[in-house]
């Protein structure tokens, strides 16, 4: 009687000490990336591009814009507002149909003006009037006013995450949208269509052992096949497609187990109406199967964002706003790099810890953020708490 | 008394395993059939056979011929189109998590009712058939889920007759019920024959008695005999029918 008192005794203290000791790591991991990152996060360090560049650009004003009410500094001819403090005249207003939208470069390329800019300099029809932090409000009216054509130079602060949170998200949405159809159609293949036997087992053996193959072979694969082979190049739709093989074999897995819970007699019930099978499984075992599906959702969300060795070679690493330079718009086609990825690069090119905890931060805003956002889609659609 | 299942020869097979041997019967229309017999003698088996439910278990396979008012249901009908006919009630109460309303209107959506209006005018005549109406009319958007055991088979039934079939079979439907919600389930059995044709399956022979014109009995997948209930019960032709109904055995 004894020993067994201490026998559970002993058991017992390992048990509480395995928790603690998970528990406490996780704390520590949370202490260690709050208290090393959030002296940088700021309201500019979400917003603000990530790498600092100056620009000179060209527009053509076409009409006249009426003058917001609080707005001091103001150019009617270009629709840009500015606000002046010791570093010099910012941009803190553009309207929306302002010539600044489609401003150009000297090489042809749409560089929009931007709220956050530094205004370095303009020229007009007076010449160049060079603004620093003495100029006087009413001279930069003026010189903005001078003329239909105006150059700016432009000054863009860096040192934020904005372009590494856009390509990440853009980067979760097209994987999402290409691996999740393509993985929840196998899994219905799988659980209601196939006869279980040996092409069933074949299949499932193959995707386990896709499961367990590191993520650089998987990038190294999206490198040679669409990057290189079918002439992607290193963008958005080449790292999503790259990580939708990365993970069809969890999510048909995950949405396999999740159909296999439905009970049979939901089926049967079902078929037993006179329904047929596509009836029967999309109205439902899919609607019955959702919960299950989400959990695979948001842990291919988790592998996204914290995917960095398959995304080295077929995102990218340059942290830029994947943006098409002749259109000004958000493309797939272009290279950016994620949050992730950035961390990893930061840490291991410039040792910037602070950078890497602060992204740190964003990404597990973000995670939280996401999950959230699909468990309450998932409640929306689910039938199984019904 | 028309027939409405005619069954010639039927033999079954999961597999290697023989399930059903040489089954005749005729089934009449418009009145209760009961299957009885002991556990795993094939009388939920042939129940199924007679809606292609069995088509569902990849292993089974068929010989003989059942035909439903003359026409062969296992050559050139579609499987469809018969469930619509022949309508199901299982074991365990299965409603879909779903409203109520939703698992009375499902079958008629499948078969591409949108109408909101016939919808709804099918869903009360169902309800009211199932002696459901009274219970679930102030509640026909709640979960069907949050029905007691009894109602949800008795929603069971309502789902079943929505389809307005000729056949309802019954797999024994009160077996996971009360003795209350069982006696309003028979009462309501007894209150659809004269407009459905009803093959029940039943463990209870005292339930076959209470509520079954005609009585077959079924031992390791043969059909041992097969009468009016009252001469079932009361001169069973058969000595094994007899010493199953006077519990020597089952």
């Amino acid at each position: 009687m004894n020993s067994r008192k201490i026998k559970d005794g002993i058991i017992n203290i390992f048990i509480w000490a395995a928790a603690a000791f998970s528990v406490g790591i996780l704390i520590a991991i949370v202490y260690f990336i709050f208290s090393n990152g959030l002296p940088l996060i700021s309201s500019r360090f979400i917003t603000a591009q990530y790498n600092a560049s100056t620009n000179i650009i060209h527009m053509t004003s076409e009409q006249t814009f009426l003058q917001p009410s609080g707005q001091d500094i103001f150019s009617e001819n270009l629709g840009i507002g500015l606000e002046q403090d010791d570093d010099g005249f910012w941009v803190n207003y553009v309207d929306t149909n302002s010539p600044g939208r489609r401003a150009i470069n000297n090489a042809d390329e749409i560089v929009p003006v931007e709220v956050g800019q530094l205004l370095q300099a303009v020229t007009g029809a007076d010449g160049q009037l060079r603004v620093d932090a003495n100029t006087s409000p009413e001279d930069v009216v003026a010189a903005l006013n001078s003329s239909p054509d105006i150059t700016l130079r432009l000054n863009e602060q860096g040192g934020g995450v904005w372009p590494l949170i856009v390509t990440t998200l853009l980067l979760i949405l097209t994987t999402l949208l290409v691996a999740a159809p393509i993985g929840i159609l196998a899994a219905i293949y799988m659980v209601e269509y196939a006869k279980p036997g040996k092409v069933v087992n074949t299949i499932r053996f193959a995707t386990e052992i896709l499961a367990g193959i590191p993520s650089i072979v998987y990038g190294l694969f999206g490198f040679l096949v669409f990057v290189n082979t079918l002439h992607i190049g290193q963008s958005i739709l080449a790292g999503a497609l790259t990580l939708m093989i990365l993970l069809l074999p969890t999510m048909i897995r995950t949405t396999e187990e999740a159909l296999k819970t439905v009970p049979m007699s939901y089926r049967e019930a079902s078929y037993g109406l006179g329904a047929n099978k596509i009836q029967t499984i999309s109205k439902v075992v899919l609607p019955s199967a959702i919960p299950g599906i989400t959990v695979g959702v948001i842990l291919a969300i988790g592998r996204i964002v914290g995917e960095s060795a398959a995304l080295l070679m077929t995102l990218g690493t340059f942290a830029r706003l994947p943006v098409n330079m002749s259109t000004g718009n958000l493309s797939l086609r272009e290279a950016g790099t994620t949050l992730t990825v950035r961390a990893y690069v930061e840490v291991n090119e410039s040792g910037n810890v602070e950078m890497a905890a602060a992204i740190g931060i964003v990404i597990l805003v973000i995670v939280f953020a996401l999950n959230i956002i699909s468990k309450l889609i998932s409640r929306k659609f689910s039938k199984a708490n019904y | 008394m028309e027939t409405k299942f005619s069954v010639k020869d039927l033999d079954l097979f999961y597999g290697a395993f023989q399930a059903l041997h040489h089954i005749n019967i005729e089934i009449p229309g418009k009145q209760v059939t009961a299957f009885i017999g002991p556990s795993g003698c094939g009388k939920s088996t042939f129940l199924r056979t007679l809606n292609r439910m069995n088509d569902l278990i990849d292993t089974v396979k068929i010989t003989g011929y059942v035909s439903l008012d003359g026409e062969d249901i296992y050559s050139g009908v579609d499987v469809m189109k018969l469930r619509t006919r022949v309508g199901m009630v299982f074991q365990k109460p299965n409603p879909f998590p779903m409203s109520i309303y939703d698992n009375v209107a499902y079958g008629p959506r499948c078969q591409g009712i949108k109408d909101k209006k016939s919808l709804d005018a099918i869903v009360e005549k169902s309800l009211r058939g199932a002696a459901l109406w009274d219970e679930a009319k102030d509640r026909l958007n709640k979960s069907a889920l949050g029905l007691s055991g009894g109602q949800q088979q008795r929603l069971c039934i309502a789902r079943a007759i929505a389809m307005e079939p000729e056949v309802i079979l019954m797999d024994e439907p009160t077996s996971a019920l009360d003795p209350i919600a069982t006696q309003k389930v028979e009462e309501l059995i007894e209150s659809l024959k004269k407009d459905y044709t009803i093959v029940i399956v039943t463990h209870s022979m005292q339930q076959a008695a209470r509520i079954s014109d005609k009585t077959a009995f079924f031992l390791m997948g043969e059909l041992i005999e097969f009468g009016d209930t009252n001469q079932i019960f009361t001169k069973p032709h058969d000595k094994r029918t007899e010493d199953y109904i006077t519990g020597r055995f089952g």
